[in-house]
């Protein structure tokens, strides 16, 4: 059987990555799939520990659950915010949105 | 053979968010996502969480990957291939990750749980669907409501003023 540590070795490496991707990305989409890695790291968290440590009502797979609808709602909202922004300034580049300082 | 499993997954998982991160196309980059939550489904299912797994596969790859893709092709001209994806800041933004990269493992590491391999009866999907029920029910009605507000939000937010 696999130790619990793997897993958290696991959730780690794929929200670093996640962190990364949102630190360099320039493109707003970009940046929300990483958003989404970092998601499903704390995914893998919840379900690992739920496994080892199990609560007798399955408590990490129920927040697993809500986590994943929450990421569905906020994708949503963010990427219909992308086609706002994009219909107003013709760009998706974090740069170039400077709506605020004019 | 059930290690080697968990061990092939994972390291499917992880090649796949790097590439998801790191490449040049935004669509290309949207597909590796696609496989990277393939993997994590994956994981679910090593892990007895089968109804989780199945709940990923259909929310995230049939329904979030769809939305992603809709977004790239109605944003177009944004994935050419000229265009630099990367701020100019990606040194210093690997430094501080694997800063907290080797931050995360250490206390890892160290801690007492990381080396249980104990095993508890799962949890069968019936148990969850009786939590969500129960016990859960209030935080679930929530969920509920906040998808209902996201999906208004987006219906205003998306519409063209005239």
């Amino acid at each position: 059987m696999i130790p619990l540590g793997y897993f958290t070795f696991l959730s780690a490496f794929l929200f670093c990555v996640g962190i990364f991707g949102v630190l360099t990305r320039r493109n707003v989409i970009g940046i929300l799939i990483s958003i989404e890695l970092i998601l499903n790291a704390a995914n893998i968290n919840l379900v690992a520990f739920n496994k080892y440590l199990g609560t007798s009502d399955g408590m990490g797979q129920v927040f697993g659950l809500f986590v994943i609808a929450i990421a569905a709602a906020a994708s949503v909202v963010g990427l219909i915010l992308i086609i706002a922004i994009y219909r107003n300034t013709k760009s998706l580049f974090t740069d170039g949105f400077t709506l605020m300082k004019e | 053979m059930s290690e080697w499993v968990f061990y092939f997954i994972s390291l499917c998982a992880c090649i796949f968010a790097v590439l998801a991160v790191t490449q040049r196309d935004i669509f290309h980059c949207a597909l590796w996502l696609a496989m990277t939550l393939l993997s994590v489904a994956g994981i679910y299912f090593y892990l007895d969480a089968a109804f989780l797994g199945v709940v990923q596969i259909l929310v995230y790859v049939g329904g979030v990957i769809t939305l992603f893709v809709f977004a790239i092709k109605l944003t177009a001209h944004i994935g050419y291939k000229s265009i630099r994806q990367t701020s100019k800041q990606w040194a210093i933004s690997l430094f501080i990750t694997m800063l907290l990269l080797s931050i995360l493992f250490r206390v890892f590491a160290q801690n007492p749980w990381a080396s249980i391999a104990l095993e508890h009866s799962s949890t069968s999907v019936a148990q969850i669907g009786k939590s969500l029920m129960t016990g859960y029910a209030l935080p679930f009605e929530f969920m509920s409501v906040i998808l209902l507000a996201a999906m208004v939000g987006a219906i205003v937010i998306g519409k063209v003023k005239k």
